[in-house]
Parts: structure tokens; sequence; C-alpha cells
């Protein structure tokens, strides 16, 4: 367990906004294919992810429905708007641009100062 | 499925709390349960399922507090995005059907306009004359003008606004009931400049505490001082109006100290008024002086008798007006040592600034109350029409509304959805009105009230935020009318063609609109027609005198030349002599005469005895009042002789004393009709010398055009004694006011010091006089046709809908053998018959306003029936027009259509 990667503040409802551009889902589906993309090495509480649905749907990033699912349970299904899909493109490009720049930084070689 | 936002839009509520939370433990329940499952299949038994399912899904009892509580955000949040997604496709929606049938929006766009246009104009107008006051008045509701009311025996009870200087500084150093008291004259006359620069403007006096009381700062420089408005001040100082100091002055800043030339004397500039302050009157002020400057008489610091300035107070805090008004006029009774027997008694009043001078509403502000009330007429004879047309409309879509309630649209939504509809054509219509209310609102200031000084925006925030309003209201109630019928299912039901039994309710709404769209023209027909006939009945009374016809011309002097009274008597009498003969020779001119004592101007009295009689007897006119005129005064004037003779070159200062009395006087003291011979009295010694009546003249109108008789009599110009103030009348053959620059022309140099020559017609006195019947006819009328062209447009397409949904009935009719005439006859019928119930309860409701209005009109009842006959023949007229084209569609069916087409 100790080597999972936490999850950094905020980052779960991009997450989850990425997971329903795909279809809309509900709440267990979601966390089974946040746990799949990842390889299982993410650790968050799942609840977390119903704060993120709960979150985002006041923001109207995203819809909800009462449907039943596969196994025939009463569940609640989450779709995302095009308000939400507009926030994820806004969110991702964010993201990777963060990422990278860190990762630049944290990865360059040592610099040499003064040396002339 | 429906896409779930969507089917959301449809029944937006908020849900309960419990409700809430329910679901969401649910849902947490159902994903704790899903996962327990998953784990059990991987081969965990069912209590470690659960545990880890719990362990893995976080704390539980916090994860469901925290939940519940999102989800309650979540909830509140989605509803008002919600509900503005709503609003936002409504508005859409709308805005795509008013662009799809523009000749429906604009006809709805113009009538809202007009009516909200109408409405909010009349309302900046009143706020400016009632609530705001003048302008730079601070707090004007506590502020009053101070009337009094007196009980004359013989006359009843007389108010009046004019005090003596001793009333204000009695007021002013005595009452516990106002916080400060000032003295104001508005309306003198002074002569500003000098040889060709002078002009006439309009001058103030003040107490040098009445700046302080209204509550105004000086644009530049200050006001004067108490030591300034002191007689035998060290100097004249005047403080200019702003528009003055701009156009005579070029908006000079340096021009505090200056000197400038005020009456032919010197005055020095202390200060500039801020733009628009009009004092506690809403008339122009061009310069503002001391009041001591303006001395009726020698001992005018302490004459109880004589009565020149207005008093304005503001209420202490804590007294109410009642409170002061009786501490003042308590104080006053004790105070008065006049001689006037009824001033003892005195009522003293705290009436609004906006009051006349004889302390009652104005008649141009009941005339713009009334104004108000036709434009709501207005309002909503244009808000019954756009229903009219909102029905018709709903009515033309009833299928479309059919198939959207099919598709689980509720009632509720299109309500809503239609109410959306009117308010965005309201809101339109309310944008377009802003273009109403400058031209209603320049009509209104510049021919009712020309008098006012008007220099803020017809548009001012307060009129905007009453058009928005008003806006608001016309969108609700144009809207609402159609959506109940909606509600009710109306036009819901798929009515195939021809007029179900719902459709023939909503016509039955549509037709009393008909009826009462019809009745509020009436109403506003007539009275139109009773305020035209009151200026026709205004610009045709016989006055006596023919204004009209007349020129007056009076001289200023410089105020301050040191002249004596018998002086100053010379040099008038040499001055209007010289100008009468000047005038005389002129080709255009008529008739010409000298008179002290002119109508519309000035009038005067003189105690009178006559020979036989203990008193004369007191007519409600007032009077005796005399004139002295010169030979040519009644041919001038157009006055004719009942008997005896009038004045002629032999009558002059020394020859035989005598008169001409008018016909009232006549019948008034020698009732037998033996005036001529007879022999009165004038002046206050004890034996004055008879002056023997020689002629009877026929009555004149002294100051205005509704006036009681009044005992008047004439003697020739030199007889006088006491009283002066010369006018030089002119009757010209033609038009007099292209005569005034050759008369100024022709008489400049008759004598070099006269600082002013006033030439103006007599008409142009009176003028005023005429605005509330000019406005109320031109403003009424207005607003009737408007309000006729919005009804007949109402009933024509209320009977246009009637032949479209009877192609049918009138097809079959004509299969029938009915001709074209009865098809045009059956739509005839149908439209009259409205119009005639309009006309029916519009007189009724005429009727019922007419004593109200009474007061307001000049030589006419408000009950005439000519102008109601008048009225009902108009509306009928328009009510054929409006029938007339869809009348003839009606005969041009083609039966053979019209029965295939079902």
């Amino acid at each position: 367990m100790s080597d999972m990667v936490p999850l950094l503040k905020g980052t779960l409802d991009i997450l989850v906004l990425k997971a329903l551009s795909w279809t809309p889902m509900h709440g267990i589906e979601i966390t089974n294919w946040l746990a799949e993309r990842s390889g299982g090495e993410l650790s968050f509480d799942e609840s977390g992810v119903y704060q993120a649905l709960y979150r985002m749907e006041a923001r109207g990033l995203i819809e909800a429905e009462w449907g039943v699912s596969a196994n025939n349970r009463r569940a609640r299904f989450y779709a995302i708007t095009p308000d939400g899909r507009r926030h994820l493109k806004a969110e991702t490009r964010q993201f990777v641009r963060y990422g990278e720049l860190l990762t630049s930084i944290l990865t360059a070689p040592p610099e040499t100062r003064g040396a002339r | 499925m429906i896409r779930p936002g969507i089917r959301r839009l449809f029944h937006l509520r908020l849900r309960r709390r419990d409700v809430v939370e329910r679901e969401t433990r649910e849902e947490i329940e159902s994903h704790l349960a899903a996962r327990a499952e998953e784990l059990e299949r991987q081969g965990l038994t069912p209590e470690d399922a659960k545990a880890e399912a719990i362990r893995r899904f976080g704390s539980l009892d916090l994860a469901r507090r925290r939940l519940a509580d999102a989800a309650l955000v979540r909830e509140r949040r989605s509803a008002v995005r919600e509900w503005f997604e709503a609003l936002r496709q409504d508005v859409r929606y709308a805005l795509r059907s008013a662009v799809h049938e523009p000749g429906f929006t604009l006809v709805v766009i113009i009538m809202i306009a007009l009516g909200v246009g109408a409405n909010a104009a009349m309302f900046g107008i009143l706020d400016r004359l009632l609530v705001r006051g003048p302008e730079h008045v601070v707090d004007p509701s506590r502020l009053t003008r101070i009337y009094y009311s007196v009980d004359v025996p013989g006359l009843g009870r007389f108010s009046d606004n004019t005090f003596g200087y001793v009333t204000y500084t009695t007021l002013r150093d005595g009452t516990r009931g106002f916080d400060g008291v000032a003295a104001y004259s508005e309306n003198d006359e002074g002569i500003l400049g000098e040889g060709e620069d002078a002009r006439r403007v309009r001058a103030g006096h003040a107490t040098s505490d009445f700046f302080a009381l209204l509550g105004v700062q000086p644009m530049l420089g200050r006001f004067f001082d108490p030591t300034e408005d002191q007689p035998g001040a060290a100097q004249h100082v005047v403080v200019l109006g702003y528009e003055v100091w701009r156009s005579r002055f070029g908006g000079d800043r340096n021009i505090l100290g200056k000197t400038v030339p005020i009456q032919g004397d010197p005055y020095v500039v202390v200060g500039v008024m801020p733009s628009g302050f009009t004092g506690a009157n809403l008339a122009r002020v061009d310069i503002w002086m001391p009041m001591s400057l303006r001395q009726p008489t020698s001992e005018w610091q302490t004459a109880w008798d004589a009565q020149w300035l207005k008093v304005v107070a503001r209420l202490s805090p804590g007294f109410t007006r009642e409170a002061a008004e009786a501490d003042a006029s308590q104080l006053f009774r004790t105070v008065y040592a006049g001689d006037e027997e009824p001033f003892r008694e005195a009522q003293l009043h705290a009436g609004p600034l906006w009051y006349d001078d004889a302390g009652r509403e104005p008649m141009e502000v009941a005339v713009a109350r009334w104004l108000i009330g036709v434009s709501l007429v207005v309002l909503l004879v244009a808000c019954a029409n756009v229903i009219n047309l909102l029905l018709a409309r709903a009515l033309r879509r009833r299928r479309e509304v059919s198939v959207r309630l099919a598709l689980g649209v509720t009632r509720g939504r299109l309500v809503r959805q239609l109410l959306t509809e009117s308010m965005v054509l309201a809101v339109m219509g309310g944008v377009a009105a802003l273009l109403v209310v400058p031209v209603v609102a320049g009509l209104v200031r510049g021919v009712l009230l020309a008098n006012v000084e008007w220099t803020g925006s017809a548009l001012d925030l307060r009129v905007l935020f009453v058009a928005g309003g008003l806006t608001l209201v016309a969108g609700l109630l144009t809207g609402l009318v159609p959506a109940l019928q909606i509600g009710r299912g109306v036009v819901s039901a798929d009515l195939r063609s021809g007029m179900g039994p719902e459709g023939a309710r909503a016509s039955r709404v549509r037709m009393g609109l008909a009826v009462g769209q019809a009745a509020a023209s009436l109403v506003l027909l007539v009275g139109a027609g009773l305020f035209l006939r009151s200026l026709h009945q205004a610009n045709s009374a016989d006055l006596g005198i023919e204004p009209g016809q007349i020129l007056a011309i009076d001289a200023t002097w410089p105020s301050s030349a040191s002249t004596s009274r018998a002086e100053r008597r010379a040099r008038s009498t040499t001055f209007y002599d010289e100008a009468l003969r000047r005038v005389q020779r002129m080709p255009g001119v008529e008739a010409a005469a000298i008179a002290i004592g002119t109508p519309f101007f000035s009038s005067f009295q003189e105690r009178l005895r006559v020979a036989g009689r203990d008193s004369i007897p007191r007519l409600p006119g007032g009077g005796p009042y005399l004139q002295a005129i010169s030979p040519d005064y009644f041919q001038t004037t157009g006055l004719r002789l009942l008997s005896g003779r009038a004045f002629g070159s032999g009558d002059h200062e020394g020859s035989d004393r005598v008169a001409i009395v008018n016909e009232t006087m006549a019948r008034a003291l020698w009732p037998g009709g033996d005036a001529i011979g007879q022999c009165i009295m004038i002046g206050s010694e004890p034996d004055p010398p008879c002056t023997q009546v020689v002629g009877t003249v026929e009555d004149a109108h002294r100051f205005s055009l509704q006036e009681q008789p009044a005992m008047q009599y004439y003697l020739p110009l030199g007889q006088e004694e006491g009283i002066g103030g010369s006018r030089l009348l002119v009757r010209s053959r033609g038009e007099p006011g292209s005569m005034i620059a050759e008369v100024r022309s022709g008489l400049r140099d008759v004598d070099a010091s006269v600082l002013w020559l006033e030439v103006a017609t007599l008409q142009n006195a009176l003028d005023p006089q005429m605005r509330p019947w000019r406005l109320g006819a031109t403003l009424i009328g207005v607003f009737g046709l408007l309000a006729l062209v919005i009804a007949a447009i109402g009933l024509y397409s209320l009977v246009a809908f009637m032949v479209t949904t009877r192609t049918h009935e009138i097809g079959v009719r004509m299969a029938l053998g009915a001709g074209r005439r009865s098809v045009m006859r059956l739509v005839m019928r149908r439209g009259l018959s409205l119009a005639g119930a309009g006309v029916v309860v519009g007189v009724v409701l005429a009727w019922g306003l007419a004593s109200q209005i009474q007061d307001l009109l000049f030589g006419v009842s408000a009950e005439d029936p000519v102008i109601y006959l008048g009225a009902g023949i108009i509306l009928l007229i328009s009510a054929v027009l409006a029938c007339l084209v869809p009348g003839q569609r009606a005969t041009r069916v083609d039966p053979m259509k019209a029965l295939r087409a079902d």
C-alpha cells in the first residue's frame, strides 16, 4: 500500500470528468475505471469520487439521473455536459503543461554557474 | 431515454431535504453493496467483503454527512442554473417568434411604447411639480409656503400668499413651528444693461436667509449677507442666475466683484447661482437682489397693509404642518396691528411649494393629474390590444401547443413560456418607449408649463425606473391573460378546425376586451372634445376688450434718478402724449389710447361714495375699480359704449369732473337705469367734489378669463389722483404682433432717458391662462386618437379572425344564396355591435366622471350631449372602417373552396 500514489488535491474532479467523457456511468463504474486506468496505483477514498460528482453537478459540469445498473441495482447515472467537456479540455491543457513544467524543472541536470 | 437535464427542465422544483438525504444514502448503500459483491466474487467472505468495501469508501459517517451536504448544495445550484437555462431558452424562443412575425411584433412594440412612454413622461412632469420641487432645494417636503385666509364679510373666504415685511420678521423671530423663515418675490421686472444692450429679465428679491433656508449652494461666489440686505447698504449687490451668466456674460468666471447696470443703477455681482435654480417656485429667475431694495412704501418694514412678498418656511423637526400653522396663526393674530378687520382673525396656512398664489392646487397640476389618468387608459387600451393579439396568436398556435402538451410539457411550463414571450415583447416596447418620453415630455413642458424652467432631461433615473416598472407590469398583464387561458385548457385541446367551445370562451374574452377598448376610447374622445370646446370657448370668450387686437406699450426709466413724484408724472405724461401722437400717425394703427390701469396688468381702487346711498354694495367680483383713460380708449379696446358719451378732447385735468361707469356698476348703484347725470364722490377726503356720470359702457375683464362681474368706472386721463403707471394701447388694423418692431423703432427717440420700452400684445398676458385647455385639448386629443386607432386595430384583428374561422359557415351561406351584401352585413353587424356596446359603456363611464372634470372646463358642460354624440359617431365610423377590409374578404369567399376545404 505504501507505494501507491496519493491523489493531489483537485485532480480527482478532472479524472472523474475524463472518465465520464467516454460514456455516462454510475459511481462504482467510475471508481473501477479510475483504478483500472491507474493500474491500481492511485490511492483515494471512494467517497471522494461522490464528493467530486456532487460538486461538479452543482457547477453544471455533469448531469445525473436515476437508472438501473447492469446488475439490476438502482443507481445514479452521471453524464458530462457540454460545459463539462469545455472544462475538461481546458483543465487537461493546464494539467499537462503543469506536469511538463514540473518534470522539466525537477529532472534538469544541475546547473553550472559562474564557471567562466 | 430523454436527456436527464432536459427532463428536469420541465418539472423544476427544489427537492426537499429529506428526499435528497434519502437518495444520497441510497446511492451510498448501492455503492457499498456493489463493491462488496465484487469482492465476494474475488473470494472474500461476505463479512470481510463488507468491511473492505466500507474501508475503501472512507470514514462512513463523515462521508455520509459530507455527501448529504454536498448533495443539498448541488440541488440548490442546479435548480438556479436550470431556471436560468430555461429562461434563456424561452427568451430565445420568444425572440425567434418575434422575428418570425415582424408585423405582429412591430404593432405590439409600438403600442407598448406609446402606453409606457406617455405614462413615464407624465410621471416625470408630476415628479418635478409635486414631489421633487424646485431644483437645488433640500428636503422640499418640509418646506412650505405661507398663505393666509380671511373671512371678508359679504365676500366669503379669501386666500392669498402676499404679506408685508413685518409678517416675515414676526414669523422669523416668533414661531417655534418653523425652523427658518425667509421672504422673497420672484416675478419682478428687471432691466439688465443699458442703452442698446438693455434687456428685460426676470428678477427676484429675497431676504438674505432665503438661500440657506432652501439649502442651495452658489456655483460661484456667495449670496448676499444681512448687512447687504438693509436699507442704505453701502452698495447694491446681485446674484446672477446661471443662464443669464452664460448668455449675457459668456460664463465669465471672473465676474465676481464686477459692476452691472440694473434698472440704470450699478450693482456688484457677488455670486452666480447653480444651473436650474429657480428659488422656491419653478419659473426661471435671472437675477436675485436683496429684498430691502424693493420698497413699496416708505414704512415698508413696519406696514401691515402693504403686501408684496411671499414667505417660505421650513417646518421645525417634530412639528406637523397643522401644529406649525396653529402656532403661526396664533402669533399673527396677536401681533397684527393693521386696520383691516378681517386680518385680526386671519388663519395662516403652510401649503406645499407648488400651490398657486391663492393656496390651491394650480389648474396646470390638476390637468397634469388628469393626463396621468389619460395616459394610463392609453396603456390599458394598448395592453388590451396586445392581449387580444397574443390570444389570437395562441389560437393560431393551438396545434403546436397540443403537440407540446402531448410531448409531456407541463402547462406550468407553457404558461411560463408565454409569459416570457409577452415579457420580451414588453421589454422591446419599453425600450422603444424611451423615444416616446422626450416627445410627450417636450410637448407638456412647452405647452402646459412653459413658465417652468426645465433644465433636466426628460429621461432621468426616476423616469427610467418608472418606465421599467410599467414595462414589467405591461408584460405580466399581457402575458397573464393568454397564459391563464392555456392554463384553463382553452386552447390546449386539439381543435380540429372551426371553433370548439374552448375557442369560443377565448373569443368571449377577446370580445370583452374589444368592448373595453372602445369604451376607453370613447371616454378619451369625450374628454378631448370637452377640452377642445373649452379652448374654443376661451379663445372666443367675450372679455369686453379684444386682447388679440391690442398692443400694450410701457416705458421703464432708471429707478434711482432722483426725481420727485411730480417730475416723474410730468416725464411720463410728456412721453406718452408724444408716443400717442406718433403711433396715431402710423398707417397700420386703427386707434390708440393711454390708460392708467390696463386689463391684465394693473387695477386700482379708490374710496367711493355715491350721493343718496349709505354704502356701496359689495359684489363677488369686487370693486369698484378705477381706470384713467384718454379719449379713444373704448375704440382702441373694442368696448362698446351703452349710453351717454365717451370722453373727448374737452375732458382733461381741470375741466368738469366726469366719469363713465360700466354696466354692472350702473345696475348695482342705480337699478332704475338712470346712471347718467348721477354724482359719485371719489377720494378719502371728508367731502370730495362731485364727479358726474356721463356714460355707461359694457363690462370688461380685468385679469382673467374667468371672473365675476365687477364694478368699474373710468375717468378722463388727468383727472385721476393718486394712481400712476401709464400704458399706451394700440389697436392695429392687421395682426398686432407684426407691428411690434415698427412701434418700437418709431418710439425709440421720444425720450433718450427711457431704459426699456416694452411692446407686447395683450394676448401675451392672457395666453398663460389658455394653457390648461390648450394642453388638455392637445394631449387628450392625441391620446384619444391613439386609443381610437389602437382600438380600431383590435376590432379589425378580431373581425378578421372571425372571418377566417367562419369561412366555412360563410361559404355555406353563400352556397345557399346569400349575396355579398348580406355577407358584408353579417360582418358589419358583428363589429358594430361590439363598438356599439363600447359606446354605451363609454358614455356611462364618461358621464360618471363628468362632475370630476367640470371645474377644469370653460364655458361648456361636462355633460354636453353634442360632444358625447360626436365622440360616439367618430367611434362608430372608425368601427365601420375597421370592419371594411375583413368584410370585403368575407364577400370574396369562394363557396366551393370553402366547403371542400373542410
